[in-house]
């Protein structure tokens, strides 16, 4: 199935990383890429991604904030968010700002199956 | 430190202007700034106006006798430590002299003045009010060099964090994707490249906890974006975890965001009570507890049910636990944001109460 990433991420190494690991699956396309919450808030508009990974803590508004406006602007875009500092009460109020799901950066390929599972519930359009 | 002797202040009180002129002659040689007061109520003005160290007064003169100044006088809390030395020609009784040490005054001198005495009586007291004033000064130095101390530390340890995360912790995420993606075709490697992938996952999530413990514990990443309560609550999850010590914790509902310096005075008070608590209490639990109160009062209480706390420790000022700052950093920290930190401790346990003032406390704009 085919999908459509935008990727949040201060990191350069991270966001290299993460289109390796994306687009080794067909079908898979990382179709923006920004370094802080408000440059991906207004790619998210122009670039129309089928879901978003996105970092926590990042220079400018945080993970959260970012979260909050893209829920704002398409509730229907899955943001998967890709942190350090996954925790319990982390992923609380990753979901209350409209995170669907926290995933550990150490733990990436769980990412994987994450987004399979979107993708297989037609969450993703 | 003051190399240089500054001048004090005398206030030499008499309705003659004779006298004064030979006081003024007998401590013209100490190198004091000398002041002159013809009535109580002029000295009374004086003092108003001016830092004195020492006065000297005649103790009767009309209107308003030596006495009834001296009354005067320590009812003002600034006059306090005001030295008050009598000189008197009459009412030389031991009741008069008894009622002149009532009144405060640190001594009572009879005429004929022998100069050099009065000299020397009247230098030790000026000196006295130099030192006490220089130890003041240095004081509150001090307390600005450790408040400045304590903010120094709050900033290094989040920026060592911050540095951690942005630099050891993206290159353990940039592993744990090429991880990833070696994962993903793991069916086409051999048994024992298939071990080693899998040891490689393991040993990059060991890494990164070891990695997130230390910079949680030098800043708590949740503290800036989410606030104190879900930064607590996670702090003592990991506390738990990693002591064994089973943490309860309990906050009032109504606790928005507070000040940022509250906010990590807070945190790091209960941080440093837990460390305590598993270092040296040897108790299996701990209780944290926030609330607000009628009076406009946070409080902040971590208490546990060890063997409680030497005497010499709950009161000193100066001890502290290893690489924290113990309790004389907690108190300065709860003296800068206007608190009150108490401790009580016995045979059943310890409690270390914290109580904030919330005028100040709360977070503009959050």
């Amino acid at each position: 199935m085919s999908a459509r990433f935008l990727i949040v991420d201060d990191s350069e190494l991270v966001r290299q990383g993460l289109r390796a690991l994306l687009q080794h699956n067909p079908g898979w396309e990382v179709c923006g890429e920004a370094a802080d919450g408000l440059a991906g808030v207004e790619m998210l508009k122009s670039v129309q991604p089928n879901i978003v990974i996105l970092d926590f803590q990042m220079p400018g508004i945080s993970g959260l904030e970012t979260a909050r406006r893209m829920t704002a602007i398409a509730p229907a875009v899955p943001i998967v968010m890709f942190t350090q500092h996954a925790s319990a009460e982390l992923e609380q109020h990753a979901r209350e700002a409209g995170v669907r799901s926290v995933v550990s950066k150490t733990d990436a390929f769980a990412m994987i199956g994450i987004i399979e599972t979107l993708l297989d519930k037609h969450e993703v359009r | 430190m003051v190399n240089e002797r500054e001048n004090v202040n005398i206030l030499m009180v008499d309705d003659q202007p004779g006298k004064l002129l030979s006081y003024e002659a007998i401590l013209g040689e100490l190198g004091e700034n000398l002041i002159k007061a013809h009535s109580a109520r002029e000295a009374l003005d004086l003092l108003l106006k001016n830092e004195i160290a020492v006065v000297l007064m005649d103790v009767s003169m009309p209107e308003l006798d030596g006495f009834e100044l001296a009354d005067m006088i320590r009812q003002h809390p600034r006059f306090q430590e005001t030295a008050i030395i009598f000189i008197s020609a009459v009412h030389l009784s031991d009741l008069d002299r008894l009622k002149a040490y009532q009144r405060g005054a640190v001594d009572y001198i009879s005429v004929p003045v022998v100069p050099e005495l009065l000299r020397a009586k009247v230098s030790v007291f000026a000196d006295l009010h130099r030192k006490t004033r220089q130890m003041e000064m240095l004081n509150r130095e001090l307390r600005t060099l450790s408040t400045r101390l304590i903010a120094t530390q709050d900033e290094e340890r989040r920026r060592i964090a911050r540095d951690l995360h942005d630099s050891v912790g993206q290159l353990v995420a940039a592993l744990s994707m090429n991880n990833g993606l070696i994962q993903t075709d793991a069916q086409n490697l051999k048994p024992a490249a298939s071990a080693a992938l899998r040891h490689n996952v393991q040993l990059v999530d060991q890494l990164s906890r070891e990695i997130r413990t230390i910079s949680h514990l030098l800043h708590p990443p949740l503290l800036d974006e989410v606030g104190l309560l879900p930064a607590i609550r996670t702090f003592a999850e990991g506390f738990a975890e990693r002591s064994k010590v089973q943490v309860a914790v309990e906050f009032a509902p109504d606790i928005g965001r507070l000040a940022p310096n509250v906010e990590i005075s807070i945190f790091r008070i209960i941080q440093e009570c837990l460390t305590n608590i598993y270092r040296h209490s040897e108790s299996k639990t701990a209780g944290i507890k926030i609330w607000t109160s009628q009076d406009s009062l946070l409080t902040v209480e971590v208490r546990d049910e060890g063997k409680g706390m030497p005497v010499e420790n709950q009161h000193s000022k100066f001890s502290t636990s290893g690489h924290g700052m113990g309790l004389s950093g907690m108190r300065e920290r709860v003296r800068e944001l206007g608190g009150k930190l108490e401790v009580h401790s016995n045979g059943k346990g310890t409690s270390v109460i914290a109580a904030l003032p919330l005028v100040g406390a709360v977070s503009v704009g959050a």
